[in-house]
């Protein structure tokens, strides 16, 4: 092969195909994985430092939230009727970053993608935080907090249930389902990892925390093949939980009759977008963790490119699902879906419809460059715009159909307040508080799954019964890698 | 419980050590593995797992509950919105759907660890550390008369180390 089929690493490149058989040429045997994922649970200066932030930017968020609540919600820049600003429109991004979480783990799982094995852990952590993110913003733009209960249906004395019609109730359920099950799938997938941790642990009182947490595993095959069953079924579960919860969070919108939401195009056109902002911030995570945790030879450059691939075609979905918004506002003939759409881009709106536009549809064209796919600094800095656009698409979904409903009286400004960016800043702060300390407590990287990858040491090289070396790729699934 | 734990660096060495103990009639045997192995489930000949039982009771009673809580709630205080049917099935698929993969997803996690017996917080005979990072193990269980020909057995096949556990 000649040399410019490998990359500065040595790393082979893979020229057009995402493959499901990604191998990590540098990782050699199950002692290496152990000694070098583990390596990343110890805290450095830097680690402090990045979690020292976050913290300021929780107590910040923490602090203008009380200070919202002892004064109420007229600071929070509302302008009637626009009454939803940014509080929901940081809750829909959220949930949104969740979602890359959830395709990483467990669709491309199912799917086989053998690319997800080294990078799973972290998207799947980000789902969890994200959603727990996500869930704050409901309450805070209640103004009420201390009355989010009366969502759930819980028996209660004076014998009056929710509104099962209303999809502020499907949220509930949706996000409250989505959240569970993402953190069983997160910790279940934890387990045997826990256990390696346990097993090498020689502090005392850690060993013993770990040996609770891991609940006693210990890898036997009665242990596997049940955990690998069960894995799968989660994964299955998962699958349309993802797509649902977006689904779900779109009739908040679809169900309403402003122009510009009253459209069937929003399920799918919500998760691919919530797809490709989860898929932004996973690039925005895991660069700086491959490169201050020295794990460029787990995350290799291969990986990136297959997640790139990834981004690019969600992107270019998401730039359908405009195209389409537009397209059906004008065939529907409907002045006031015309007007609207003229409104948002070419009108009041046009700045952050063209941020969105830019960053969303024209700056990921730019991953078309298998130079630039494998280019960690511009994927870092294009990750950074996806997320920005991405949560300026939410903006303009949520405030210029407000803002320009049918009757030119209703037409108003919007501005976000210092408390809506404060909130908006203090979600970061929390969200990075509670991964910054994950990925020290617990591997960023599945020991087991890389393990499978790895090819196991025999003792014949082409003999015996068990000497073909089929790796259970991801817990249990068909080969990938492994031994050849 | 008393038996005789093997501990091997190779796959095959401890996959054909399974299949010459089961040839022995040596019927209770565990392996532990540091990532699951198709080679073991070949070696033992299991069926499947029952966790698909717990899951599928799991969701079909989750779908069952969400529609009728809905349901209920719809009939015993009702809300007409719209026109619609105080219980409109279409919405409510919803609920049947997100509790459906609720409590499946619960139960999934239930039956496995009914099913392995977890949370274990006492030590396991017949299990090492070393059993979680590069080695493979074989415990097998057996009488007093069988322990010599297991030990021949696993030093047999490539064993490294070769101890009683009881």
């Amino acid at each position: 092969m000649a040399a410019r089929d490998y990359d500065k690493d040595g790393v082979p490149y893979r020229t057009n195909i995402a493959s499901a058989d990604i191998p990590l040429p540098a990782v050699t045997d199950y002692g290496q994985v152990d000694r070098e994922i583990a390596g990343t649970l110890t805290p450095s200066f830097g680690w402090f430092g990045a979690l020292g932030v976050a913290v300021l930017l929780f107590l910040w968020g923490a602090g203008v939230w009380t200070y919202q609540i002892y004064w109420g919600l007229g600071n929070a820049g509302y302008a009637p009727p626009v009454m939803w600003g940014v509080y929901i429109i940081t809750f829909v991004f959220w949930v949104g970053i969740g979602h890359a979480g959830t395709l990483i783990s467990a669709i491309l799982y199912l799917f086989r993608a053998g690319f997800r094995t080294t990078i799973y852990r972290c998207a799947e952590a980000m789902t969890v935080f994200a959603v727990m993110t996500a869930g704050l913003f409901p309450i805070i733009h209640i103004g009420r907090p201390w009355k989010f209960f009366w969502l759930i249906p819980y028996p209660n004395w004076r014998l009056i249930w929710p509104q099962f019609k209303s999809p502020l109730v499907w949220d509930v359920f949706a996000i409250l389902t989505y959240l569970t099950i993402s953190s069983t799938f997160l910790y279940v997938g934890l387990i045997p990892d826990i256990a390696t941790l346990r097993d090498r642990e020689r502090n005392p009182v850690r060993k013993q925390i770990l040996a609770v947490l891991s609940f006693g595993w210990r890898n036997s095959d009665r242990e596997w093949r049940n955990f690998t069953r069960a894995y799968l079924f989660l994964a299955a579960f998962s699958t349309p939980l993802v797509l649902s919860v977006h689904s779900v969070v779109s009739f908040d919108f679809a169900m309403a009759l402003a122009p510009g939401w009253h459209t069937t195009i929003f399920p799918p056109y919500f998760v691919a977008g919530a797809i490709f902002s989860g898929i932004g911030m996973v690039f925005t995570i895991i660069i700086p963790i491959r490169r201050f945790f020295h794990l460029q030879h787990y995350v290799t450059l291969n990986v990136i490119d297959a997640a790139a691939k990834l981004c690019l075609f969600t992107s270019m979905v998401v730039g359908c699902a405009y195209i389409m918004e537009f397209w059906v506002a004008w065939y529907s003939g409907n002045a006031v879906e015309q007007d609207y759409f003229w409104n948002r881009v070419f009108g009041q709106w046009w700045w952050a419809a063209w941020i969105m536009l830019i960053c969303n549809c024209i700056l990921p064209l730019s991953l078309f460059s298998q130079k630039l796919r494998r280019n960690t600094i511009w994927l870092f800095g294009l990750s950074l715009f996806i997320n920005l656009g991405m949560w300026f698409e939410r903006f303009v979904i949520v405030v210029p159909s407000l803002s320009h409903e049918y009757e030119p009286w209703q037409w108003t400004h919007y501005a976000p307040s210092w408390v809506d960016i404060s909130l908006l800043v203090g979600s970061f702060g929390w969200f990075f508080m509670w991964f910054l300390l994950f990925i020290k407590q617990l591997p960023v990287i599945a020991i087991s799954e890389v393990k499978e990858i790895v090819p196991p040491k025999m003792l014949h090289a082409h003999g015996g019964h068990g000497a073909h070396a089929v790796p259970v790729t991801a817990h249990g699934a068909a080969s990938q890698g492994g031994a050849h | 419980m008393q038996g005789m734990m093997g501990v091997f660096r190779e796959l095959d060495a401890a996959t054909e050590t399974v299949r010459a103990l089961r040839a022995d009639k040596v019927n209770k045997i565990t392996a532990y593995t540091p990532t699951p192995r198709h080679e073991f489930e070949e070696a033992f000949g299991d069926p499947p797992s029952n966790v698909r039982k717990f899951t599928l009771i799991g969701g079909m009673l989750g779908a069952t509950f969400g529609w009728w809580i809905a349901i209920w709630c719809s009939d015993y205080w009702p809300l007409v919105v719209g026109g619609k049917a105080v219980a409109s099935w279409v919405p409510y698929t919803i609920f049947g759907f997100e509790v459906m993969v609720l409590i499946g997803g619960l139960s999934t996690v239930f039956g496995m660890f009914a099913l392995v017996r977890i949370p274990r917080l006492v030590t396991t005979v017949g299990y090492d550390e070393r059993f979680s990072q590069g080695n493979y193990g074989i415990f097998a269980e057996g009488t007093q008369e069988q322990m010599r020909s297991i030990e021949e057995t696993m030093r047999r096949h490539g064993a490294v180390e070769v101890r009683g556990a009881r």
